[in-house]
């Protein structure tokens, strides 16, 4: 019987404004603790939240971009539980009436471009940071240590539906979700400092069955590694349960980066009771047509975008995808010579490969301003037009990347013309063959190999300078 | 002269004379306060170094005719649910009965910035949670008038420094009607402004979308320097309003509405007596005098008292041991919350908490809190019908006067009954006024309560000067003779 | 709508370890004013959209500036226990 894992996963973006979401306290990254606090993020009696426009502008843009509709009277709720990490025991979220709603987001499979379904974006505070003293463990800490400095950093949190297939997806969801909010310029989205973090819904259903299965949200994932881990592992925890029968219980489990297990952490019990209501201390929240469609304006040019228009340009979805994520300089390069040489491969090749191999190589941070688009289409359309072998064509680029030179004057003057002319080639192929009859033979007799050797053999005397495929063609026809 | 009930434009005018001095005046509320206090423990705390200082620094101020403003070198008392720097803020709470607060509020620094001197931190029902002061974890404050009887609540501190002498002024907070209730007990002047006209950054929250602050005064027209003070649009605060007022035209055409439902059961002979007796001398002015009906009065007791709790429930969730107030012991942090909150917290304030948590709660939202919303803006809406053919309203202030202690602490519903009259107004978050007019037959203090609609606070000050001094009560009385 | 509430898991969620005497009254006391606002629980009002602020204001955004408020000192003062310049409190679980 086979089994449908349904996954969701819920996402938290840290914004990378320079103030609080609801206080003008900096956001700061240090080892100190408890130093930018007022008394709105440490929940001081009489502090009030005034929310950061900054914010609101940047989760708009990441809502827009994901194609969902905005809300335009909206409004901030409490969600209400207490913990010491949570100042006044309750976080200002967003409930009913979140800022973006019902929009979707583009992943890269093998199999294709796929679509995911979100559910909705909105906007939140985060808590401040715990450290459990003690055995290091948190079932057997001695105290708890609090730093604040984190709470109140805007959050923008995103839901997607229960749409995805399995752990690759996942992965590639987050990672598609990390490259948006980058390329808008709203969050540096490292992982590693939490500028990211996600959690994942896991449930199993049987093949067929209406129903989703029973849900189990999974925390803990630090990276994309331990996302894929976690899901396939809890797919098949849960998959022998079905199995055999057991009742899978609804609750939040914790993934053990060590152990490589999840692991139950509590009782969801249905779900907490928030008491979610509308927040007091904040008047509706009213984002007019107008301010939609300035910001709508603003939005760069996004991955999904850049990739159609690499496609467009012939480009397969794997080079469209690399190309897309690559630095924009890179990218408006191919499109500019593209679009002189009309030719994408070769294009391709020579910018994505050789040109940022060889800048790398040579250690040279910026493109000299000699190296446009001119002077590289000039290049691609001595190779494509078989004036000069791929080979030589990297030894004008390492040239031109040194010196201003002009590349076709460059090719000649340095030899590096290849022979195209048929009967040109055919002479020298004929004393090739001659000169090494008992290659020949060997050959005929059925070593395949020593085809290069010839071919070699033929370039050699050639100088160098002919076609190569247009030899070893003619070669194979004397065979 | 009895300095300490003369008003302040006039103290203002001796100081801008130099036939008085700030520090004066201090030492003589200081002294009200230290001959008062032990009978009627309004303060919670007296500043006398500090007041000293302050009022000395004033005198400099006049002595080179540099003052601040009207209010420079007059002392104010201050609710301590209201935060001034590096100054205990308690709330009337063994929760925070340790707390020094590291910031000013905003109305705080305002006020700094005119010049005044603050005489201490006044006794409240904790948290702003009650009508008597009988609620204060650190024992209730007595009426001045007669100390068997309570001076209100919440603010039942600053009405009483206010009557007896041992402040010019004060500030208090009002939810559902902590100011004009307690003022109305004590016979002085309670005002509470349109809600958002005055910052709530720094007051510590009751329930968010009905408190404000406000001044507890002599006269109308102290009640009035003051809020021109602390009034007005702050950044910090993001429920404070613009600073656009709007003017109700001539006082004499202005038209007066009676409500009905608040001249019916509930409210005692005595109480209604008055309203008749303004509205004759109002009728008597040129003024004309009609009844109107506010039905839902019969259910805004219940939507406060669904409303308010929700939102202290979650406004008191701060308070848990981690960062400041109080701590208990536990093993677990959460057990140290559940402990901390239940030695914390007085009995009034875990019941409206509880209350509140469970009209929030799953299942009970839609029929309880969200059903509050929803008839709340219908109330809002009468009001805006209702002024379109009124300018001013007229009501009680409070169905009897004050009464003693313990009378209304076995049913919980008796007390939230006193604040049958000032409720509506926080509810439509409208500027309503107590004026003392007479003393009952026991020798308490009598009021009427004005309303008018939102944002028209100037207009209404001004109609309730008029009346005030048509009015004449003079409560300028030897309290504190017989306190000797 | 049930009237009477259930005290013991109120208090949970409002993370108030009351006493069994507490208890007692509190439930007694909040069911007498449950059964007072049941007459506004029944009426039937229709459906508006709600505005959070009484006078139907909104919400005004503020500039992404950032200021210094608290010194760290300031922010500590008033804690029960400190280490090393945080918050110190029993061990939280999860």
């Amino acid at each position: 019987m086979n089994m449908i894992p349904t996954i969701g996963m819920e996402t938290h973006v840290e914004l990378n404004t320079n103030s609080k979401m609801f206080c003008n306290c900096p956001v700061v990254e240090t080892e100190d603790p408890n130093i930018s606090l007022c008394p709105t993020c440490l929940g001081l009696p009489g502090a009030l939240p005034v929310p950061n426009l900054k914010a609101i502008e940047s989760i708009t843009m990441l809502a827009l971009s994901a194609n969902c509709s905005i809300t335009n009277n909206g409004m901030f709720h409490r969600k209400n539980y207490f913990y010491p990490d949570l100042p006044k025991n309750y976080q200002i979220s967003q409930f009913d009436l979140p800022v973006g709603v019902n929009g979707s987001l583009e992943i890269i499979l093998d199999e294709g471009i796929e679509t995911v379904e979100i559910e909705r974006v909105h906007m939140e505070e985060d808590t401040g940071k715990s450290k459990h003293k003690g055995s290091g463990r948190i079932d057997s800490a001695t105290s708890t240590l609090l730093d604040f400095n984190r709470s109140g950093v805007p959050l923008v949190e995103i839901v997607t539906k229960p749409v995805i297939k399995s752990s690759k997806e996942a992965v590639s969801y987050i990672e598609e979700l990390r490259q948006l909010v980058i390329d808008l310029g709203i969050s540096e989205g490292k992982l590693e400092k939490g500028n990211l973090r996600f959690d994942a819904n896991i449930s199993v259903a049987k093949e067929g069955d209406k129903e989703l299965g029973v849900k189990v949200e999974i925390k803990n994932m630090n990276s994309l590694r331990s996302l894929e881990k976690a899901i396939d592992f809890e797919i098949k925890r849960q998959t022998k349960l079905i199995e055999s029968n057991e009742e899978i219980i609804q609750e939040t489990r914790h993934w053990d980066e060590d152990k490589e297990v999840t692991s139950s952490m509590r009782s969801k019990e249905g779900s907490a009771d928030y008491r979610y209501f509308s927040d007091p201390d904040l008047p509706n929240m009213i984002l007019t047509d107008e301010f939609i469609n300035n910001i709508k304006k603003e939005i760069p040019t996004l991955p999904s975008d850049k990739r159609k228009k690499l496609i467009d340009t012939g480009l397969s979805m794997s080079e469209s995808n690399h190309l897309g994520k690559s630095e924009v300089w890179i990218y408006d390069l191919y499109l500019d010579t593209q679009k002189l040489t009309n030719d994408c491969k070769t294009t391709y090749n020579l910018i994505t490969g050789e040109l940022q191999g060889q800048l790398r190589k040579a250690e040279i941070e910026n493109l000299p301003e000699w190296v446009n688009s001119e002077r590289l289409s000039e290049i691609i359309t001595m190779i494509n037009d078989n004036k000069i072998s791929f080979t030589s064509g990297k030894e004008v680029l390492t040239n031109l990347i040194q010196n201003e030179i002009n590349p076709t004057d460059f090719a000649e003057s340095n030899n590096l013309i290849q022979e195209n002319d048929f009967d040109e080639i055919s002479k020298i192929v004929k004393d090739v063959f001659e000169a090494n009859k008992e290659v020949v033979q060997r050959i005929k007799d059925g070593e395949e190999k020593l085809v290069g050797f010839l071919v070699g053999q033929i370039i050699k005397s050639s100088g160098g300078n002919i076609n190569p495929s247009i030899a070893k063609d003619l070669l194979l026809k004397e065979l | 002269m009895n300095l300490s009930n003369s008003s302040i434009s006039e103290i203002n005018k001796l100081y801008k004379n130099k036939e008085l001095k700030p520090s004066e005046v201090y030492e003589e509320v200081f002294n009200n306060a230290a001959l008062s206090e032990s009978i009627i423990h309004a303060h919670l705390k007296l500043f006398q170094e500090e007041g000293i200082a302050a009022s000395k620094l004033s005198d400099a101020r006049f002595a080179k005719g540099k003052q601040l403003s009207q209010l420079d070198g007059i002392p104010i008392a201050i609710k301590d649910n209201i935060n001034l720097k590096n100054h205990e803020t308690t709330c009337s709470s063994k929760m925070l009965s340790n707390y020094i607060s590291p910031y000013d509020a905003t109305v705080i620094s305002k006020l700094r910035n005119s010049g005044v001197v603050f005489t201490g931190k006044t006794n409240l029902d904790e948290f702003a949670m009650g009508s008597s002061t009988e609620n204060s974890a650190f024992g209730p404050t007595k009426n001045p008038w007669n100390p068997q009887h309570v001076p209100g609540g919440s603010s039942g501190g600053s009405a009483a420094v206010v009557s007896v002498g041992s402040a010019l002024a004060s500030l208090g907070s009002d939810t559902g009607g902590s100011i004009r209730q307690p003022a109305s007990f004590c016979g002085v002047v309670g005002f509470k402004p349109t809600y958002g006209t005055v910052s709530r950054y720094g007051l510590v929250a009751f329930a968010s979308s009905l408190d404000q602050i406000g001044p507890i005064t002599n006269s109308v027209e102290d009640a009035k320097i003051i809020f021109n003070s602390i009034k007005g649009h702050d950044p910090l605060d993001s429920t404070s309003i613009a600073d656009t007022s709007i003017e109700i035209p001539d006082d004499k055409t202005a038209k007066v509405g009676v409500i009905k439902e608040l001249m019916e059961d509930g409210i005692s002979d005595e109480s209604k007596n008055e309203v008749e007796k303004t509205i004759k001398l109002l009728e008597d002015q040129g003024n004309k005098v009609v009844e109107v009906s506010l039905p839902l009065t019969k259910v805004a007791l219940s939507i406060y008292y669904l409303i308010a709790p929700a939102e202290c429930s979650a406004n008191l969730s701060r308070f848990d041991g981690v960062r400041y107030g109080s701590r208990e012991f536990g093993e677990t942090s959460y057990q140290m919350m559940e402990n901390t909150r239940a030695q914390g917290f007085g009995e009034e304030v875990k019941k409206r908490i509880l209350l509140g948590t469970y009209a929030l709660s799953a299942g009970y939202y839609d029929a309880y809190y969200g059903q509050a919303l929803k008839a709340r803006s219908l109330i809002t809406k009468d009001f805006e019908n209702i002024f379109k053919d009124v300018d001013y309203l007229i009501s009680p202030t409070t169905p009897t006067p004050a009464f003693k202690f313990g009378e209304k602490t076995e049913n919980p519903l008796e007390m939230y009954m006193s604040d049958l009259c000032t409720i509506p107004a926080n509810l439509a978050g409208l500027p309503a006024i107590s004026i003392p007019t007479g003393l009952s037959s026991e020798n308490m203090p009598l009021s009427v309560q004005l309303m008018s609609p939102a944002r028209t606070d100037s207009s209404l000050l001004k109609f309730s000067e008029k009346l005030e001094n048509l009015i004449s009560f003079d409560q300028r009385t030897s309290l504190l003779k017989e306190m000797k | 709508m049930k009237k009477d509430i259930d005290i013991k898991s109120v208090a949970k969620l409002a993370a108030i370890n009351l006493s069994e005497d507490e208890e007692k009254k509190l439930e007694k006391d909040l069911n007498i004013i449950l059964e007072h606002v049941e007459a506004l629980s029944k009426m039937n009002i229709d459906d508006e959209e709600i505005s959070i602020h009484p006078l139907g204001e909104t919400l005004n955004l503020r500039e992404d500036i950032s200021s210094e408020f608290l010194t760290h000192d300031e922010a500590m003062s008033n804690s029960p226990e400190t280490e090393d310049g945080h918050f110190v409190v029993p061990p939280s679980l999860d």
